[in-house]
């Protein structure tokens, strides 16, 4: 109501004082004066700059401005080596050695090398950091062990296992794992130790007198990490040091020699535990038929005590051969890591601020980056200043000298703030849906809005535990017309198909041979690895009222008195086009199907935890791609019991062939295999396919080198403006990059 | 009258408790929270931010934690940014103070201004107008007269800034978009009582006397007149002051009512508990202003007590 109600008076005052005249929305501001600093209207306060916390897609330019990564986004989306100088991947896609060049700095100077990548993993994946990002992770081996605080590494040789064994802890203290959780208990822990004197809380090595935090005597630390280890720095003194974790007030981490924490307190507390699964194990080389049917073994369990098992960051697939190679070894083949590697968790932090101080260090002042710009200042609410780095490695990359980020939240308040010139460029997805028709509407056309295709898809969940009926869903998603409500919602793609992409004939002819398709054939495609990998999803059920017809009447057959009598639409109040659709869907389901369906708006958190505990009939959805992945992005939705399958669908059929398609290291053959498995879902219609999302953008004509991507991560900093740009008409002004194929009037007007 | 303080700040003590306890209650018991997304989290990665928060903890232990803080001042960490409750406020809790001053100057100085007039002419063409303006200001919501007049001063015009905090003059505005809204009110409470009011025996008295008219009005007649104003600015000036949620974002203002809000949305507890201890407090604060106020523009009241 309240988003509506401002719509109409935005198109009031606009229609009434006049649309900016001219080929562009608003001032042209003269930029002569500050040809390197860049003004950007982000779309809200960032939560976090930490990549280890940050969760806010409004914190991610700033992020990946901010810190340096294995690779860094490309102006097309795509990763380019960056840390990384280059990097191998094993031929099964389980082992990725990436291969580290000298020059990385921190900006106190201090370089960047395998062990900082280590940190990053113990840091985001520690269960006492609390990350929200170690959620995805658990493509790396031990990930998933390590973060619930199960793994451990057995330290003295017993019960038929060796030494330095990975084992996980199945029950303590007698009683079973499941059994603690049931009482609301956690068992104790063997990393904790106490000092019979106050611990002095350092860097490693440094004197007692250097020390930032002190444990008192008698007060638990948790221990991280052991200097010597295959993923630690080495001792430098010779006798072993212990990064510990003390939890009190804000929490501080430290070194102190191992043998001041000379208090076990588990050290007597029986354990029961068992050999990590093989495909978990670091550095085993075996088929993967042979790793997986492993699992199905079972592995027999030992009775360990306390003080034989530390939890260590070895557990992880991760190594470090020398100080300028960082392996990492995942579970599965995982053809996507690549894609992932200019992402939050491959972003290293400097332990050296984060452990003086884990929630405040990003403050500017004591603020240690390590990208292509530094951070001056940060008001909340109102805007970063980021500058120029000193000490980045690879300076003729940045074209920036300034990057001035405001953090207005308000769509329309960002539009005006642009007209009126106050910023150069808007993030994209942050126009207001009022302001698209005026942007680009029949009649008018503004040069400097652009739209392009987003790594998204608009559906609609059915819990299939209450329409249990195939044929009562199949004719539900039959009964849509998507292409009458394009008209619409300005700018989306209608869609029957799950998997978003390029509509297949906007494709270039490369792109075409690559996927295997004819320009005359319906849908999209997904490019996933510009030139070498693409997805081709099924079609979906399209709009046919004959067969939504006919499945209905079989639902009625084979319901009989248990057919529903009506259903209910639930959406998340606030944003307008939500309501809109759905009551676009109530009016086709009773046009098609003459079938009453109840429209039921619900606040946010409401609203995510009803569809999440399976509350609800029907309801809209969104799922937003960080890679150009199917497989990790889209298809994983669909797993059985899993946290984001709203639908509770699950389907022996679909699981098998994912379980298949995982064992391919053959992309092709892969994407063949899943796109089978994809038919299967999208046959038993869990989901009503809508819209593949659009990200649009306003950007001053003298903007250069920022505009879209598919995965809406551009590298901003790469961005320059051109002050006499009148001169330079044919100047590219964006990225162009694989997915790019799709453009509305504005763009290819230009 | 200092009997009447201290008792008043006795009971506010006790609202403010009341206040927080039932808070936090409703907001326990409201579904979601605050690590809930869009994309859910794998269990144990929920798990472990419940635990690293105390978010796990039996209710009864969360409040005693929470009412054992807010004893010492302390409001706790944000569990959505890395700021505390208290910087949060001292922080934002200026801009929104700015704004809602400069409105209530807007809303008083011209709203008062107007009833007057409009009861000195009453039921002439004057008073029609005024009051005509008084009912349309009432009527347009905030979200709507706000683009208006970005769309008239920032655009049509270019006088002023359409949104962020920039320099004085990006307070305008806002602090017009919001005054304009009490405005209307005021002005109508204040033509309410001043017809009443005029039609007293002091005020004929003070005629009597041989006074101008304009001296009646304003000097003698003005001062019962503004009562009613006064009772209304109890609770409208903390609305004002605390920072509307609306204007705010409509005008890109860092206030605290912005934090407010995205912390209902968010389910961040402690920022939610925390500001709204803060503005219950500012309440029980401006009423007890409002009665000592009172007291002194109308002798009534202080000998009544």
């Amino acid at each position: 109501m309240v988003r509506r109600l401002a719509g109409v008076a935005a198109l009031l005052w606009l229609a009434g004082c006049g649309l900016p005249s001219g080929d562009y929305f608003g001032a042209i501001p003269d930029v002569h004066d500050r040809p390197r600093h860049l003004r950007f209207c982000n779309q809200g306060e960032p939560d976090y700059v930490d990549p280890a916390m940050a969760t806010s897609t409004t914190a991610l330019p700033v992020i990946f401005a901010l810190f340096d990564g294995l690779t860094l986004y490309g102006l097309n989306g795509m990763p380019e080596p960056s840390l990384a100088e280059r990097w191998d991947v094993s031929s099964d896609l389980r082992t990725f050695t990436f291969h580290l060049r000298h020059e990385g700095k921190f900006s106190n100077g201090r370089t960047i090398d395998a062990y900082d990548f280590a940190y990053q993993f113990i840091r985001i994946l520690h269960p006492s950091s609390a990350s929200p990002n170690a959620d995805g992770l658990e493509y790396i081996k031990g990930a998933a062990a390590y973060n619930g605080n199960t793994g451990r590494v057995l330290l003295r040789a017993q019960g038929g296992l060796a030494a330095g064994a990975h084992v996980e802890i199945v029950g303590a203290a007698g009683k079973s794992l499941e059994q603690w959780a049931k009482d609301g208990a956690t068992p104790p822990d063997a990393n904790v130790r106490r000092g019979g004197k106050p611990l002095a809380l350092r860097d490693l090595g440094a004197a007692p007198g250097a020390a930032y935090a002190t444990a008192p005597a008698g007060a638990d630390v948790t221990i991280i990490e052991l200097t010597g280890g295959p993923v630690s720095m080495a001792s430098p003194d010779g006798q072993v040091w212990a990064y510990v974790f003390y939890d009190q007030g804000d929490g501080a981490f430290g070194w102190v020699p191992m043998a001041e924490l000379d208090q076990v307190p588990s050290a007597l507390v029986d354990y029961e535990v068992r050999e990590l699964p093989k495909r978990h194990q670091i550095g085993i080389e075996a088929s993967l038929e042979a790793l997986t049917a492993d699992d199905a073994v079972t592995r027999p369990t030992v009775h360990v005590r306390g003080a034989d098992l530390l939890m260590l960051p070895e557990l992880m697939g991760m190594r470090i051969p020398d100080r300028w190679t960082f392996v990492v070894e995942t579970a599965e083949p995982t053809p996507y890591l690549i894609a992932a590697t200019p992402s939050r968790p491959y972003r290293p932090t400097p332990r050296e601020a984060v452990s003086r101080s884990p929630r405040r260090w990003t403050d500017v002042g004591t603020i240690i980056t390590s990208g292509p710009m530094a951070l001056e200042a940060w008001l909340e609410k109102d805007r970063l200043e980021l500058v120029r780095s000193k000490t980045f490695w690879n300076p003729s990359l940045v074209k920036l000298d300034r990057l001035t980020v405001f953090s207005m939240d308000d769509q329309a308040a960002n539009a005006n703030y642009y007209a009126a010139g106050g910023c150069d460029a808007t993030a994209s997805n942050n126009v207001p849906t009022s302001y698209r028709p005026i942007l680009n509407g029949e009649r008018r056309r503004y040069l400097d809005y652009a739209v392009k295709p987003y790594n998204g898809i608009y559906f609609a969940w059915l819990n299939t535990e209450k329409l249990k009926n195939r044929h009562l869903r199949r004719a539900l998603a039959y009964a849509v017309d998507r292409k009458r409500l394009a008209g619409v919602l300005h700018g989306p793609i209608p869609t029957a198909q799950f998997t978003p992409g390029t509509p297949i004939k906007n494709l270039t002819e490369a792109e075409l041979t690559l996927c295997g398709v004819t320009r005359d054939q319906p849908g999209v495609a997904l490019i996933e690895v510009a030139g070498e990998v693409c997805y081709v999803p099924p079609l979906g059920l399209d709009f046919d009222p004959e067969k939504a017809r006919a499945e209905w009447a079989l639902a009625r057959q084979e319901l009989g008195a248990d057919f529903p009598k009506s259903l209910t639409y639930r959406y998340n109040s606030g944003a307008e086009a939500h309501k809109i659709i759905a009551e676009y869907l109530q009016q086709s389901w009773k046009e098609t199907l003459d079938f009453d369906v109840t429209l039921e708006a619900q606040e946010w958190k409401t609203f995510l935890a009803d569809t999440t505990q399976g509350k609800y009939d029907m309801a809209r959805f969104g799922n937003i791609g960080s890679l150009t992945n199917a497989e990790s992005e889209y298809l994983v939705l669909f797993k059985c019991g899993g946290s984001n399958n709203r639908g509770r669908y699950c389907s022996p059929q679909y699981a098998a062939l994912i379980a298949e398609a995982k064992k391919l290291t053959d992309r092709r053959a892969r994407n063949a295999k899943l796109a089978e498995a994809e038919k299967v879902m999208i046959e038993d219609a869990p989901v009503i396919p809508i819209y593949i999302y659009v990200q649009d953008h306003l950007r001053k004509p003298y903007v250069r080198d920022l505009g879209l991507n598919i995965v809406d991560q551009f590298p901003i900093y790469r961005a320059w403006l051109d002050p006499d740009w009148a001169q330079h008409p044919g100047r590219s002004t964006s990225g162009e990059g694989p997915n790019a194929g799709y453009s509305t009037a504005s763009e290819a007007a230009r | 009258m200092l009997r009447l303080i201290l008792s008043r700040l006795v009971g506010g003590v006790g609202v403010i408790i009341a206040v927080a306890t039932f808070s936090f209650l409703l907001l326990h018991a409201a579904p979601g929270g605050p690590f809930d997304a869009e994309r859910a989290l794998a269990p144990q990665v929920q798990r472990n931010i419940e635990a690293r928060y105390h978010l796990d903890d039996s209710l009864v232990t969360q409040y005693a934690d929470y009412m054992g803080g807010l004893a010492h001042g302390d409001f706790g960490y944000s569990l959505k940014r890395p700021m505390s409750v208290g910087e949060i406020i001292t922080t934002h809790f200026p801009y929104s103070l700015t704004i809602g001053l400069m409105a209530l100057l807007v809303a008083v100085g011209l709203g008062v201004g107007m009833g007057v007039i409009a009861a000195w002419r009453r039921n002439t063409g004057v008073d029609y107008a005024l009051m005509s303006m008084a009912l349309l200001g009432i009527s347009i919501p905030s979200i709507v007269l706000g683009p208006i007049l970005v769309g008239i001063f920032a655009f049509g015009l270019g006088w002023l800034p359409p949104a962020r905090i920039e320099g004085p003059a990006s307070y305008v505005l806002p602090a017009m978009c919001l005054g304009l809204i009490y405005l209307g009110t005021i002005a109508r409470l204040a033509r309410g009582s001043m017809l009443e009011v005029l039609g007293q025996d002091f005020v004929r008295t003070a005629r009597a006397k041989g006074l101008t008219e304009r001296a009646v009005v304003w000097k003698h007649a003005l001062r019962l007149g503004v009562v009613p104003v006064v009772t209304y600015l109890g609770p409208a000036t903390a609305t004002l002051i605390s920072g509307s949620f609306v204007i705010e974002k409509l005008f890109g203002v860092p206030g605290l009512g912005g934090f407010f809000v995205e912390a209902i949305v968010n389910r961040d507890y402690p920022v939610l508990s925390g500001v709204l201890v803060f503005y219950v407090a500012f309440l029980v604060m401006l009423n007890i202003v409002v009665d000592v106020v009172h007291g002194l523009l109308d002798p009534r009241i202080r000998s009544g007590r």
